[in-house]
């Protein structure tokens, strides 16, 4: 029996100890720098340079902040009182990384006293986003934390991008499959994004300038010119168009199901994540969560009807106990109900303009919570 | 059930762990195995179940009645005809039709036939042939009849080799079935070691070429040279990690329950010639196409032109077994007429004997690209698509070797190519079956970490389920 043991047992601690150096971050300084994990992995590496050492605020969020903040402007105002600004916004981050992100900035820097979330109303229809944001959070996450992951992206046998909650293997196993298809690449792009300063990464901004004035940003019909439409950019916007159209054909009414007693599961579930997340950041100044522009072809063709209600109303305790501020900026870019086309690049994101338009509203009002005492009242 | 799914992980550790608690009732333990295996073969269907019960009950007692009754030919007759009806019916039924129906529409076109709806029943290939081969073994008078249902049963069903092989004979069976399958640390360590490469080749090689080899023979015609060359050599490490990765586990399963079968692939690549290689690859096939075909065909006592038309039919038919198509038969034709070659002009030549290193390298060099050649119309699906493949390596339009697209598979088969040979001259797999507590962890560790990170998300099925 004892051999038998053996047998099974040796290899087996041989792989837990293969499976440990990937938790403990092993593979971090090989990972892809323009996957999920590799964005996490490159701004935690940035967050180690000397200029980093201590930091203020923070800019949490997805790639809405990410294009439609002004971060240099956020850096800047915190520089000028004598702050440092961190920008963290990575393109698919969710809840789960507001989870794990917000824990680790508690272990790894517990001088953080505020920031900035910038959400859109489409995060408060579900508490997941889709495994892929597994990889966002792993280079931030402990063992403790995978129960509280799980909630967002439940592990499914039968679909292996999960299993990256219970073996960090699996999480890595395409970047290391990658890493060994192509090792010159692999060793080209982590040098040139290693040789960028930390400043790139952590407060400039990203640059868009294109518009949608020849498509719209109203109605479902823009998608109908992106499809005539040939070129690069259009075959980018088709593949959106593909993800509204699919939203719009499976529309519901949200507001009917808000009203249910009790109301649907999945909206329980949501709610009580997404405040006991906003709850559990242990930062002295309440967080800013900015509820990002959207156009207005999701609110009347693709979202749920009644979303910006349901996130309003998640929100409304949070506000009115004082545990976050509030910046609802959803319609912000709109004239007479009509979204500026001028402002947006894609169906998502704003541009240059769109970012500019924003912050002369936002940035003042960010200013004024964040820097200025007397609007700023005591955390609860 | 495939080898490679979770239901069948769970499975054969439900089957293993009573296996085990009733190894002192060795009747109630054939029963478990028994009704495991026909749940096996039910999970894909219970319908088809029943010609292996059919198969059972009728070679059973002919086998009893051979010993019997004054004119056992007969008998014999009938398990041939029943047998192999069946298959026929089954498996080529609608390849007959299709040929028939090409030529009525030449010649009458209102004698055409509507196909068949049947399905393949998976398997039937090889408990056909391992059922007949114990009928003929009877006949002959090299076995003896077994009395007993349950073992027979248990000798035509038991699921590690029902539904690909290998191809086991009764008394190797049923030796092992009377004998003590007690199972100790050092079989357990061998079992593990096949159970791991096999998936390991099936999963990490097989799966893995076939997502680059699987384009090229879909669409031959849209791709160059490169793409052609490097997929025919694909396509021959993918269905031998493929077949021989299935055997592996399968070995490795029934000697982990208490039964040691042959071994049925031993490193086919390094052959030096075809003849060389058919020792190699499906052994158990092989051994029953010469000991039941070749041999009854008159093998080589009747003269060297009997001797090559008796091993162009073996060829043949063998090729014939595999699929109901041209291309099959095609396939089994190229062997054939090599082996007749080698056997007739090449073993005369001095260069092609000599055991000299350059020679030694020539005769597996060639060798290996006639197998490999001949996996063209074994993969293809059609004889235009083969004649493409064969077209664009013969008079190539594209020949720059593009080393993004060509670099990394080129290596790898490059890879696999160096450990087999390297397998087959130092024998990795017998000696990590039997190796030290730190080399079989290591190794095993290894396997494993291959099979979390280069199994693709969706893993194909086995080849040879499908013949």
């Amino acid at each position: 029996m004892r051999a038998l043991l053996k047998l099974l047992l040796a290899p087996l601690l041989l792989l837990l100890g293969v499976e440990a150096l990937f938790r403990a971050g092993a593979w971090e300084p090989f990972a892809r720098p323009d996957s999920h994990a590799g964005t996490s992995i490159l701004r935690k590496r940035a967050l180690s340079s000397p200029a980093y050492r201590r930091i203020d605020y923070v800019t949490l969020g997805s790639s809405r902040p990410e294009y439609g903040l002004d971060h240099e402007a956020l850096a800047a105002l915190a520089q000028r009182h004598g702050r440092v600004h961190a920008n963290l916004s990575m393109p698919g981050s969710h809840w789960m990384t507001l989870d794990v992100l917000g824990d680790w900035l508690a272990r790894a820097h517990p001088e953080v006293r505020g920031g900035i979330i910038a959400l859109s109303i489409q995060d408060f229809l579900f508490a997941g986003n889709g495994a892929y944001e597994l990889g966002i959070v792993y280079p931030f996450h402990r063992l403790a934390d995978v129960r509280g992951m799980a909630q967002h992206v439940p592990f499914t046998r039968e679909d292996p991008a999960t299993w990256g909650l219970i073996s960090a293997l699996f999480e890595y196993r395409e970047d290391v499959r990658d890493a060994l298809l192509h090792p010159r690449e692999r060793r080209d792009s982590l040098a040139w994004w290693h040789a960028r300063p930390a400043e790139e990464l952590l407060r400039q901004n990203t640059h868009r300038d294109e518009d949608m004035c020849a498509f719209g940003l109203d109605a479902l019909d823009a998608c109908d010119k992106v499809e005539v439409a040939g070129g690069e950019r259009a075959a980018g916007l088709a593949r959106q168009c593909r993800e509204l159209r699919s939203g719009a054909k499976g529309r519901f009414d949200l507001t009917a199901m808000t009203r249910q007693q009790p109301q649907p599961e999945f909206l329980q579930l949501t709610r009580d994540l997404v405040r006991a997340r906003l709850r559990s950041l242990r930062w002295s100044t309440p967080p800013i969560v900015v509820l990002m522009p959207a156009p207005r072809v999701w609110q009347d063709a693709v979202s749920p009807s009644g979303l910006h209600d349901w996130a309003l109303d998640v929100l409304r305790p949070l506000t009115e106990d004082g545990s976050i501020h509030l910046i609802d900026a959803t319609t912000a870019l709109e004239t007479d109900g009509r979204t500026d086309c001028r402002l947006f690049f894609d169906f998502y994101h704003q541009n240059d303009a769109g970012r500019a338009r924003l912050m002369e509203t936002l940035l003042p009002q960010i200013a004024a919570l964040l820097y200025d005492a007397r609007a700023a009242p005591a955390p609860p | 059930m495939l080898f490679n799914s979770f239901h069948f992980v769970v499975f054969f550790l439900l089957v293993l762990a009573l296996n085990q608690a009733l190894r002192r009732w060795p009747t109630a333990q054939k029963l478990m195995l028994l009704a495991a295996s026909y749940y096996f073969y039910g999970q894909w269907s219970w319908i088809y179940l029943g010609l292996i019960l059919w198969s059972t009950l009728l070679d059973y007692a002919i086998g009893l009645g051979l010993v019997r009754v004054s004119h056992p030919r007969r008998l014999l007759w009938l398990s041939l005809a029943t047998n192999l009806g069946l298959l026929a019916f089954f498996k080529y039924a609608n390849f007959l039709i299709a040929n028939w129906n090409g030529v009525a529409t030449a010649v009458a076109p209102t004698w055409q036939l509507t196909p068949l709806d049947v399905l393949l029943p998976v398997g039937i290939s090889f408990y056909t042939f391992q059922s007949l081969s114990y009928v003929i073994d009877v006949y002959r008078g090299t076995s003896r009849p077994r009395r007993n249902l349950l073992d027979y049963a248990l000798f035509v069903a038991f699921f590690p080799q029902l539904e690909a092989g290998p191809i086991v004979r009764d008394y190797e069976f049923f030796s092992e079935l009377d004998g003590d399958r007690r199972v100790d640390a050092a079989r357990v360590q061998e079992a593990l070691v096949l159970i791991a490469f096999g998936f390991v080749k099936k999963m990490v090689f097989a799966d893995n070429l076939a997502r680059f080899a699987d384009p090229v023979f879909d669409a031959p015609a849209q791709h160059g040279f490169w793409d052609v060359l490097l997929a025919v050599y694909a396509f021959a490490f993918q269905i031998y990690g493929d077949f021989s990765g299935y055997t592996d586990i399968a070995i490795g399963c029934a000697l982990l329950l208490g039964f040691r079968y042959p071994q049925n692939f031993n490193y086919p690549y390094v052959a030096q010639t075809l003849q060389d290689f058919w020792r190699r690859w499906h052994m158990s096939l092989s051994r029953w196409l010469r000991d039941y075909l070749y041999i009854s065909l008159g093998g080589n006592r009747h003269g060297p032109m009997r001797t090559y038309i008796a091993l162009m039919l073996t060829m043949l038919l063998g090729g014939l077994w595999h699929g109901a198509s041209w291309n099959f038969v095609l396939w089994g034709g190229v062997h054939g007429a090599w082996l007749a070659l080698e056997r007739g002009l090449l073993q005369r030549s001095a260069l092609w004997r000599s055991e000299s290193a350059p020679a030694r390298a020539l005769r597996w060099f060639v060798t290996f690209q006639v197998v490999c050649l001949a996996w063209v119309f074994f993969r293809s699906k059609t004889l235009a698509d083969a004649l493409t493949i064969f077209s664009t390596l013969a008079a190539p339009t594209a020949v720059a070797f593009d080393r993004a697209n060509h670099g990394g598979i080129a290596l790898l088969l490059a890879g696999l190519l160096a450990a087999h040979l390297l397998g087959g001259t130092r024998g990795t797999k017998t000696r990590l079956a039997t190796a030290g507590a730190g080399p079989y962890a290591t190794a095993m560790a290894a396997l494993v970490l291959l099979l979390v990170l280069f199994t693709p998300q969706t893993s194909a099925p086995f080849i040879y389920f499908q013949f």
